[in-house]
């Protein structure tokens, strides 16, 4: 239901809100937006993250090399396999206990894209800067939006998380500090009005005004947390300089949205909130990132369908039983089946993503051949919570830097930082060493 | 456990070192008399077991060693240590030990009160925002989908630490600020917007199992089945419009289409549209995917919050409520076609259209506190409207620098604007301020590096509402606090009592505290095994929270002792939940006040909601819920279990399925597990007669429930009601768990080592009241660590 409005009149959009919340409505919008003016192409990345690892044999594809057989997991990813990497032999062995006990689940998630042993607390949560973090430094001068997060998951962290681990750990992927985890908004709605300003109105007049009265706010609260600074002196200083940072962050992304007011913005209809089932949820957030990406508004978004330890049930695929309990199948065939359906259904709606990314044109070519892409968990066998062989593929042609259509396989123990370091590098952000990486892979646009 | 069986076989050769260490020129105080005779032989500077080495803590002056004390009292009380099978003390040495180490340690403190360091910058937490908006503006907002959401530590989502401030979370509280000013000040130009309702509270996904073939509760009208309640903000005077979304199934068609249905939506009880839909053979194809599309209504309604409703009417061939052969059907959970019985997915909430200027909205009368009558007024008129607000909002007398900074916002748009519009730019400037975000904290100037002193009245005012109204303190309390008053313990006695009489009290400590406390707020994330619970659908889910709710409730509103939390006789219940209970003679969907006859039912440890939450979602865990009682209940938390557990065998060799007991003894028979289960299992055995979604059984896997078990002083125990005697035997250790959890979401920081003398005193001056809730409460804001605080090192 994202609309020109020219097309429609209001009455008829607003009646849609209430009528359609439950669809994907991005199709309509598509055709709506002019495609940027070929320049060099921008480079994007994104993250995607399945929870509570896999049944690896249905995820492993047969024979390494260009000749490599889909697997029964992979199998819905055949349309885009020229631009697919499937990479093996992964590990994250930071995950790993080391001494520290139960929670597999946390440190599977919390080490997932800084490859750092994280801290075993409750309250006080260290880890280091994320990966997609450090990209999104590098990029925010030209977005409004350093970063996005998403997640598919409640919003709210109740329920299970490890003993002894805070639940910013297993839900969320983005480390914007070492101290301040990044945490994934669920609702559409509300990434909505992060991306398009929250002034209920697509006139460019309006929105102008808007972004004034917002940064007159921000000036005239840093001004005050100045002055708090100096009143409290050192104490606490690690809020007061998130306070700042984050001052700083939001400040910046009006100025960019100011900058940019003239820039064609699709006239878009609110998003009503969450959908009410699963699979409408997904594909709208799959929607919002792709808008995202097309009207560049971030270029770094990581995507959770879930975190660690969710007990999702799936009864529209026919699981009605919980996620995580089904993960712990003691070998158990039927429960195997049904992880593996799970798997196969994440794929299925991710591939539907894959289809729009690849029918939206982006520059020369379209947003699909831009992107990167690295989709996987943290958890490879599930059960067991082994940290590897991690499940891993890499989709998209990342601007001329990635050849596709390979499984590429490593010696058991490659640090996945490896293959994010690399990535660093691919887009263009010069990194030597990140977390446990002991190198960089030549393979990744070689044959 | 390599450390425990080496520790063992240090045993003996230590055993003789120990008396030696025990030998001194004063007669050996009780402490060193009873470590060395049980503990240091682990517990030493060598072995270090648990990284504790009592040989080298002051066993003379105890309370320079208090940190290292502290542990052992814990121990003591609980009966923790030494473990099972070595040589331990009697019930009388531990209890006098503790007794006389606690005495030492408490008269050490009251001569050099340690009140510990709250943090200088405490944010609101979302449900705090969302209650000070209320209370400011008279906005309601929904807060799960305003704000992102808070992390919890020490199990409360209030902890300063752990509260973190990040671009995201600015972001929101900018939008969050412009959307609440401009409802506040009511904009006739508000574009519409839709807010939806779940059928199911509390659950944004309405995939659900909420039968709707009876009246769902006290909000809905007589004679009805199932729908929404949902209290609705309408921002300001005009035309709303109602949506009723049907529920559909998998293949996203409508339920129940096949018989007619009429539907009604109310607003505060007065009913403004009425449908039927359904019975009869549809011209269009589509009918059976938008046949909802229909159920659209338009109604005037006034600004403020409203109770709305949209359900259907029971048709006149059903029984009315009552006494009827299986009217519950019991595998609701099965129903997924398009014969299925219909329900109402969502109420959807639109406006406003036609919106009228605004007069006289609950929000305007609480934020224009005068109106000018001229332009040459306007300005004094604003001053006077944004210092009442920025002293209510930042909690404190408002500064000539927070007026001038608000008047800078009116001024500018009221260049380009109304007055109105001026007020709202200003209003928005004071919820981004950090002084309405966060509750400051600072040290007084010139105050010495570590000192103690005694927190600013106005500072005691945001604690206590926090506390216990999880708001900003109202007009009275922020009166009396600006006058210098509040720490008078006279007033602050009154005030004290007067907050907690306010059903606010109640509800914020409800969800916020004790929800959290006891983590029955995960109920809502309940998952129990469909094939092994086909009954469990979200009424019986709904009913779990409700019955929590309405028992706390009473227990708040009646003053009751907090042992009465264990032992209460009485609870709240109905049809279905009864049912589930094993209680008949119950009939219909309201909860009433019913007296238990069965024992094993009485208190928290025989409601469904916490038996639930503390069971897998196959099976039942007696060792989650040993581990929650003794950190709930017994105020003898468990460390975190070792690395590499392995997970329960649930079949033995010969594959024949096993009991939950036979599971975990053998379990229990690796020695790395022992010394941990031995602790936890007795206590979640004897609940064995609960299953997981908290219904009586007598047997498991074909097996009869075995409920004994020997708790770790010694106590015989079989099944819930002596479980629940054997508790009460250590009652005090009951009320020092209340006691911490109730300080530690008070402060909303960790307890420390120093806090365990605050923590006894206010259980000692509680107990003389029958450790009255009214008396916890009170004793937590008279004691030191809410009062003082510790200048900064």
């Amino acid at each position: 239901m994202f609309v020109t409005k020219k097309a429609i009149s209001r009455r008829t959009v607003l009646r849609g809100m209430g009528a359609t919340v439950a669809l994907p409505l991005l199709d309509a919008m598509i055709p709506a937006l002019a495609p940027a003016a070929a320049t060099t192409p921008v480079r994007r990345f994104g993250v995607v993250y399945h929870p509570n690892g896999v049944i690896y044999d249905q995820w492993l594809p047969k024979a390494a090399g260009a000749n490599f057989e889909l697997s029964p997991t992979l199998k819905g990813l055949e349309p885009f396999k020229n631009q697919l990497i499937v990479i093996t032999g992964l590990f994250s062995d930071q995950a790993e206990a080391n001494g520290d006990g139960g929670g597999d689940h946390s440190r599977a998630c919390g080490s997932y894209l800084t490859g750092v042993h994280v801290k075993k607390s409750d309250s006080n949560v260290e880890n280091a800067v994320s990966m997609d973090q450090i990209a999104a430094k590098a990029f925010e001068r030209e977005t409004q939006l350093s970063s996005l997060q998403i997640t598919a998951d409640e919003n709210s962290l109740l329920g299970s998380c490890d003993l002894g681990y805070s639940c910013a750990y297993s839900s969320t992927l983005s480390w914007l500090t070492p101290t301040l985890p990044l945490m994934a908004e669920n609702n559409p709605r509300v990434l909505f009005e992060r991306m398009f300003g929250s002034s209920d109105s697509t006139d460019p007049r309006v929105r102008a005004s808007r972004l004034q009265q917002d940064r007159s706010l921000l000036d005239s609260v840093s001004e005050r947390v100045n002055q708090l600074q100096r009143q409290l002196g050192s104490a606490d200083n690690r809020k007061m300089s998130d306070y700042l940072a984050s001052l700083r962050d939001v400040e910046r992304r009006i100025q960019k949205a100011e900058e940019q007011s003239s820039k064609e913005l699709p006239e878009v209809a609110q998003p009503a909130g969450i959908p009410a089932d699963f699979d409408s949820h997904v594909r709208l957030l799959y929607d919002l990132q792709l808008l995202a990406y097309q009207a560049d508004l971030t270029r770094v978004i990581t995507f959770m369908y879930g975190r660690e330890q969710t007990a999702r049930p799936y009864p529209q695929i026919g699981i009605p039983e919980p996620h995580h309990p089904l993960t712990h199948h003691q070998q158990n065939p039927e429960k195997m089946d049904k992880c593996a359906k799970i798997q196969r259904y994440h794929i299925a709606l991710f591939a539907q993503y894959l289809e729009k990314l690849r029918n939206t044109p982006d520059g020369d070519g379209s947003l699909l051949d831009h992107l990167i892409i690295q989709f996987g968990s943290g958890i490879s066998n599930s059960d067991r919570h082994t940290h590897g062989p991690l499940p891993t593929f890499l989709v998209g042609g990342g601007a001329g830097t990635l050849k596709g259509g390979r499984h590429l396989v490593y010696p058991e123990h490659t640090p996945l930082t490896n293959l994010q370091l690399t990535l660093l590098n691919k887009l263009g952000v010069p990194s030597e060493k990140l977390g446990d990486s002991t190198g960089q892979f030549r393979e990744l646009s070689e044959v | 456990m390599t450390r425990l069986s080496r520790c063992l076989s240090w045993c003996a050769c230590f055993a003789f070192c120990a008396v030696a260490l025990g030998f001194q020129a004063n007669p050996p105080t009780p402490a060193r008399e009873l470590v060395s005779t049980y503990c240091v032989s682990c517990h030493n500077q060598r072995v270090k077991t648990a990284g504790l080495a009592l040989d080298a803590a002051d066993a003379d002056h105890v309370a320079n060693s208090a940190e290292t004390w502290e542990k052992v009292i814990v121990k003591l009380r609980s009966r923790a240590m030494p473990p099972a099978g070595v040589r331990r003390p009697d019930n009388a040495t531990y209890d006098r030990v503790a007794s006389w180490l606690e005495s030492e340690i408490d008269r050490a403190a009251a001569a050099h009160v340690n009140p510990g360091r709250t943090a200088s910058l405490h944010r609101l937490n979302r449900a705090e925002y969302a209650n000070s908006i209320r209370d400011l503006l008279a906005v309601e907002v929904d807060p799960q989908a305003m704000l992102p959401p808070d992390e919890q530590a020490f199990g409360f989502e209030n902890n300063a630490e752990a509260l973190s401030i990040q671009p995201a979370l600015l972001d929101r509280y900018v939008t969050a600020a412009a959307a609440v000013a401009r409802r506040a000040v009511g904009d006739p130009n508000l574009p519409p917007a839709f807010v939806r309702y779940g059928a199911l509270k509390g659950s944004a996904n309405d995939q659900n199992y909420l039968r709707q073939t009876e009246r769902l509760g006290e909000d809905f009208p007589l004679g009805s089945k199932g729908g929404v309640a949902a209290r609705h903000y309408f921002p300001i005077d005009g035309e709303y419009a109602f949506k009723i979304r049907l529920q559909r199934t998998w293949d996203i068609q409508i339920k129940g289409l096949n018989v007619p249905t009429q539907f009604e939506i109310r607003v505060d009880g007065k009913r403004v549209a009425q449908f039927t839909l359904g019975g009869e053979k549809s011209p269009l194809k589509t009918f059976i995917y938008d046949a909802d599309d229909v159920l659209e209504a338009r109604a005037p309604v006034k600004a403020g919050s409203h109770e709305v409703v949209a359900t259907m009417l029971k048709s006149d061939d059903v029984l009315p409520e009552g006494p009827g052969p299986d009217r519950l059907s019991l595998y609701s959970r099965n129903a997924d076609n398009a014969n299925s019985p219909i329900a109402i997915a969502a109420l959807l909430v639109g406006g406003p259209y036609r919106a009228q200027a605004p007069l006289d909205s609950p929000s305007r009368k609480l934020l224009f506190v005068c109106h000018p009558p001229n332009a040459a007024e306007e300005l004094a008129c604003a001053t006077k409207i944004l210092s009442t607000l920025a002293r209510r909002a930042y909690r404190r007398s408002a500064t000539d620098d927070d007026v001038q900074t608000l008047l800078a916002f009116y001024q500018r748009a009221r260049a380009t604007g109304t007055f109105d519009e001026g007020i709202r730019a200003a209003v928005e400037r004071v919820l981004v301020s950090p002084d309405f975000l966060f509750r400051i904290q600072a040290d007084p100037p010139g105050a010495t590096p570590g000192s103690v002193y005694r927190i600013s009245d106005v500072e005691l005012a945001s604690r206590l509402s926090f506390f216990l109204w999880s708001s900003v303190p109202d007009d009275a309390l922020l009166d009396v606090a600006i006058r210098g008053k509040l720490h008078e313990p006279a007033v602050l006695e009154q005030q004290v009592a007067r907050l907690l009489a306010d059903p606010r009290a109640r509800s914020s400590l409800i969800q916020n505290f004790f929800e959290d406390w006891f983590e029955t707020r995960n109920v809502w994330l309940l998952n129990p095994d469909s094939t092994r619970f086909p009954w469990f659908d979200d009424n019986l889910r709904s009913a779990f929270v409700t019955e929590m709710e309405l028992f706390l409730d009473a227990q708040l509103k009646e003053d009751r002792g907090v042992i009465d939390l264990l032992t209460s006789n009485e609870t709240f219940l109905n049809e279905q939940l009864a049912r589930h209970y094993g209680i008949s003679g119950l009939y219909g969907s309201h909860f009433r006040r019913v007296k238990l006859a069965d024992e094993n039912r009485f208190g928290l440890l025989g409601k469904a909601g916490v038996l639930a939450v503390t069971s897998y979602t196959t099976r039942t865990s007696p060792t989650i819920r040993g581990k929650w009682l003794l950190e709930n209940i017994l105020a003898a938390p468990m460390p975190a279990p070792p690395a590499n557990v392995p997970s329960l065998e649930s079949s033995n060799k010969e594959n024949k399925p096993l009991s939950v007991r036979e599971m975990l003894e053998m379990h229990r028979a690796s020695p790395a597990c022992a010394g941990c289960h031995a602790r936890m299992d007795p206590l979640g055995l004897s609940l064995e007669n609960f299953d997981a979604i908290g219904q009586w059984r007598a047997t498991d896997a074909g097996h009869p429930i075995d409920a004994s078990g020997v708790l770790l002083d010694g106590t015989k125990v079989d099944g819930p009601s002596q479980l629940r005697q054997a508790l009460l035997a250590q009652k005090t250790q009951f009320a020092k768990a209340v006691t911490e959890k109730l300080l530690t979401y008070a402060l909303g920081r960790g307890l420390e080592y120093y806090d365990a003398p605050a923590v006894r005193a206010i259980d000692r001056s509680a107990e003389a009241n029958d450790y009255r809730w009214s008396s916890i409460v009170l004793g937590v804001v008279k004691s030191a660590p809410f009062q003082m605080r510790t200048a900064r090192p």
